[in-house]
């Protein structure tokens, strides 16, 4: 028996009426559609100009900085867009392709590497990398900096509304916030956490005291309970909408990126709003995410690639990205550019003892993938 | 078209009734042998494999990279069956199909009544304002509900307002379950009201009259003659709406909260998430087996009622 | 119970609920804040913002060509699937055509991408996405096709040929005309069903080619700004206006060609 078999009863009368009821302002529609094809062709040719292709996170580069190199290059810059790095991943597994330029966070640059899906650097062609702070040069997915270039990084932690937080005599700088019910039940509804398996157990993980690399089930197991006992008291997983809902007061906890957490707080400044948005690094310990630029075989302009990412690691260039989104910066030619509010920030810029209590996630194999799947499955679903 | 009759020595060796058959029937055959069956049985295939090294699928021709496994194996379906977790997910779609249907059609059927009942001059503009909003696109409605539902807007003021009176908390209306239900009503309402106007339009007023003559009163005249005979009509409505929700995940994702996955969540996740292509096959094979189960269902139900009416 | 006004009162009430929403959503449009919550005050600015974005322009221009050619092609292997479902006993064709139809679309959206980037090795695009299209929109072609033969009278058919003619000039000339109004609306169908597709264009698309509905999605889910108003309003409006001058044109049109 087929699903077919259910449609002759009613599928047939309903979906004609509709047809027949609609049909005539789409015939018009298909006409215009036809005239707007037409003169929207000149459109799409511009596309086989010179064009550079960049997979990059979503307001992860200043207009003005785009402007300009494309009036340095006489290229197009077009942009696609992912808000975590499994999307990125998962779309290239999926046979995205054609990008020049990707900026993927350090696991996800080490996961490239393996799948050999990168071109190595010729760095003759970036006169400008010695600007970058060495500190940021000896990481582990990269050790000699063969495929990416450092281009910013942001700290996984909490941002909140200062004034409410202040007013119910809570904390700032503690995952127990997120985790406790004794804070929580002063916070009800209004916390979110990210919708990222990975960096919600990194979180659990450091409150509990482990590695946010920690591999023992039975350390994620513990984490998954904690996240469970804490879930009735939140009032959504999300990855973005967090910085709007913080600055219209609606959120008074979440947990997100350091430089969301920024342009929240600016936002909320803008806006007028009564209240203050702060942001910190908990004390247990908290994820960095360096997000690099490399060369993804698959782009055929490696040249524009090139110019590009030495473009970028000019100290003015890259220090506008900070100045607009409030983003940790590798490049130590960048920092006489920034303002001092963010320089001087230390849930932007930690200081040598905030460093240490940061680690950089590493990438899972696809068993440990499917346990934190089912895992995640789990949490959602109690 | 001429080559079709000037090739005719050629053809002529076929019989002409079985030529044209195959010439009308031929091309959308291949077609969707092509793009739909073979996709399909690649994915029953797909479901009995190993992820790659780096997610997706081991190659299905040839050999895979080091350290990928390249045959067959039962491990997804294990995975699966394991424990009750994934049957949850499935009852708790099943569940919120189940809801949002009925919510469809407790709002449906008056207005469709209505509808059938109006002055014939008048159907064609109610039924047009019923399918005016589907001319834009689902997403804006979803999230029309989402500024609709936010917690600055006049309803969730009222709601919660209300709410005080009782002593009871404020609640979020937006980022839950009900915010998950309301959405899949107002993106599939028109799913139900078109099958059951179409039903209910075909309806014999004489046989009300005859039921009033014989003493039924306005409730009896509705549940004794009209409600029968729309049954069709409510399992059409039905299957429209029930089988599109099960398989849904932009709404749980845009006005879900923080407990709302469904099968299509949990199988966009292993997709364009996790990147376990097996795993997210066998869960496709899942729902597919649990539409078929009800397309049938459903096709009994429809012929029984059929055979009944005889 | 006939027209009662308990009747009244619920069919207003759900007309309500379909409206206030997207009533809303033109209101927002024109309002002067980013943050999309409260009424600030009125201004045009999401619109200039609008028709200066150009991905959301070429996101309209790649959506209005898959429509339109995917359309084409639907409506060409539809009309002929309904026309051999009606005239021959067959058993394999209304499976594979209209099965799809019936399914949820993650279903038929997830299969295209694992035959297309593991079977195929195609680099997912705009190509990937036409075909995908294309198999979705035949069986709502077929159906409508296949409804419109299912109530023409057979005679007309066996008349033709009992006066000689061949099954060639027998389409062409009696068949086709009748069926035409179905084959418009079902080309119809498939270009509406085409421009308005988000879930199998989610999987097919691959991130090479944007349309309109993967556009707003992204942006509902990333950056919400009034801007996501302005283009609903836009879209809403030019279909509104449609379906007045249709109405105004040929207002038989609108009762239905059947």
């Amino acid at each position: 028996m087929s699903a077919g078999a259910v449609l002759p009863v009613g599928v047939l009368p309903g979906s004609t009426r509709r047809v027949q009821s609609r049909n005539s302002g789409l015939g018009a529609l298909q006409g215009l559609a036809l005239a707007l094809v037409l003169s929207m062709l000149p459109l799409l040719q511009a596309q086989a100009a010179d064009v550079l292709r960049l997979f990059n996170w979503n307001n992860y580069i200043s207009q003005d900085t785009l402007d300009r190199f494309e009036g340095v290059c006489h290229c197009r810059v077009l942009q696609d867009y992912y808000s975590d790095n499994e999307e990125m991943l998962a779309k290239l597994a999926a046979g995205a392709t054609g990008y020049d330029i990707i900026v993927p966070t350090g696991n996800a640059v080490e996961t490239l590497i393996r799948q050999e899906a990168l071109r190595p650097l010729d760095r003759k062609q970036l006169p400008h990398f010695g600007n970058l702070n060495p500190d940021f040069l000896k990481a582990f997915f990269d050790p000699g900096n063969r495929y990416s270039v450092p281009y910013a990084y942001t700290i996984t932690l909490l941002g909140y509304n200062q004034t409410r937080l202040d007013a119910l005599g809570l904390p700032h700088d503690t995952w127990a916030l997120l985790f406790e019910p004794r804070y929580l039940e002063k916070l009800k509804g209004r916390v979110t956490v990210l919708d990222s398996p990975r960096e919600l157990m990194a979180a659990a993980l450091r409150y509990l005291g482990y590695s946010a690399n920690d591999r023992d089930e039975t350390h994620w197991a513990r984490a998954r309970d904690l996240i469970i006992r804490a879930k009735p008291y939140w009032a959504s997983f999300s990855n973005s909408s967090y910085i709007k809902e913080l600055t219209l007061g609606n959120i008074w906890l979440a947990h997100g990126y350091s430089n969301d957490m920024f342009v929240a707080a600016q936002d909320a400044q803008k806006a007028g709003r009564a209240f203050k948005v702060g942001f910190s690094t908990p004390k247990e310990g908290a994820v960095l995410a360096l997000d690099s630029m490399v060369l993804h075989k698959s782009g055929p302009r490696p040249d524009l690639a090139l110019r590009f990412i030495d473009f970028m690691l000019d100290g003015h260039n890259s220090a506008e990205l900070t100045n607009l989104i409030g983003s940790g910066n590798p490049n130590a030619a960048a920092m006489q550019y920034i303002t001092p509010d963010i320089a001087n920030n230390r849930a932007i810029f930690p200081d040598s003892d905030g460093v240490r209590r940061l680690e950089m996630l590493r990438d899972l194999d696809r068993l440990q993938r499917r346990v934190l799947n089912r895992m995640w499955v789990e949490i959602k679903l109690r | 078209m001429r080559d079709f009759q000037t090739s005719g020595g050629l053809l002529r060796a076929l019989h002409p009734a079985t030529l044209t058959r195959w010439l009308v029937s031929g091309p959308p055959t291949a077609f969707m042998l092509l793009f739909f069956l073979a996709p399909s049985l690649i994915m029953v295939l797909a479901s009995f494999r190993f992820p790659g090294a780096f997610g997706g699928l081991a190659p299905l021709i040839g050999a895979g990279r080091a350290g990928e496994d390249t045959g067959l194996t039962l491990e997804n379906y294990q995975f699966f069956f394991s424990d009750w977790l994934y049957a949850e997910i499935f009852v708790k779609s099943l569940v919120v199909a189940l809801v949002s249907t009925l919510t469809c059609l407790v709002m449906a059927y008056p207005l469709a009544l209505l509808i059938a009942r109006s002055p014939k001059r008048h159907r064609d503009l109610m039924v047009l304002l019923v399918i005016l909003p589907f001319a834009s696109n689902f997403l804006i409605r979803v999230y029309a509900l989402m500024i609709l539902l936010g917690p600055q807007q006049a309803l969730a003021s009222a709601v919660n307002g209300l709410l005080a009176l009782f002593g009871v908390a404020p609640v979020n209306l937006l980022f839950s379950t009900f915010a998950v239900i309301v959405g899949m009503v107002y993106v599939h309402l028109p799913f139900m009201v078109l099958p059951l106007y179409t039903n209910l339009e075909k309806h014999d007023p004489s046989l009300l009259d005859a039921a009033q003559d014989l003493g039924a009163n306005g409730w009896q005249r509705f549940w004794r003659v009209t409600f029968p005979l729309s049954l069709p009509g409510i399992f059409s409505g039905s299957a429209l709406v029930f089988i599109p929700v099960l398989g849904m995940f932009a709404i749980p994702d845009l006005l879900g909260g923080t407990r709302d996955i469904l099968i299509g969540n949990l199988i966009k996740d292993q997709f364009l998430g996790t990147r376990d292509w097996p795993f997210g096959s066998m869960l496709s094979i899942m729902l597919t087996l649990v539409v078929l189960g009800l397309a049938g269902f459903a096709a009994r139900l429809g012929r029984r009622d059929r055979n009944e009416e005889t | 119970m006939r027209r009662s006004p308990l009747l009244w009162a619920v069919a207003l009430a759900v007309y309500a609920f379909l409206y206030i929403p997207l009533v809303v959503v033109v209101l927002y449009s024109f309002n002067d804040s980013r943050l999309n919550a409260e009424w600030v005050g009125f201004t045009l600015h999401w619109y200039r913002v609008l028709l200066n974005d150009g991905e959301m322009l070429e996101a309209g221009a790649n959506s209005l060509l898959i429509a339109f050619v995917s359309a084409t092609f639907a409506t060409l292997l539809g009309t002929m699937s309904g026309i051999a479902m009606h005239r021959f006993k067959l058993r394999a064709l209304p499976l594979l055509v209209i099965t799809p139809v019936a399914m949820p679309e993650i279903l038929l959206g997830v299969s295209l991408l694992i035959f297309f980037v593991q079977v195929l090795n195609f680099t997912l695009g705009l190509f990937s996405v036409l075909i995908a299209h294309i198999t979705f929109c035949v069986g709502f072609v077929a159906i409508v096709v296949r409804a419109r033969l299912a109530g023409m009278d057979e005679s007309i058919f066996e008349a033709s040929r009992d006066l000689g003619a061949s099954p060639w000039q027998t389409f062409r000339l009696i068949t086709f005309p009748l069926i035409l109004p179905g084959v418009i609306a079902g080309a119809l169908m498939a270009f509406t069903l085409s421009i308005d597709d988000f879930v199998i264009t989610f999987f097919t698309a691959g991130v090479g080619v944007h349309t309109l509905p993967l556009q707003i999605y992204s942006m509902i889910k990333i950056a919400v700004t009034p801007e996501v108003n302005a283009v609903s309003t836009l879209l809403m409006t030019l279909t509104l206006g449609m379906i007045i001058v249709a109405s105004r044109f040929a207002p038989d049109a609108l009762k239905g060609a059947a």
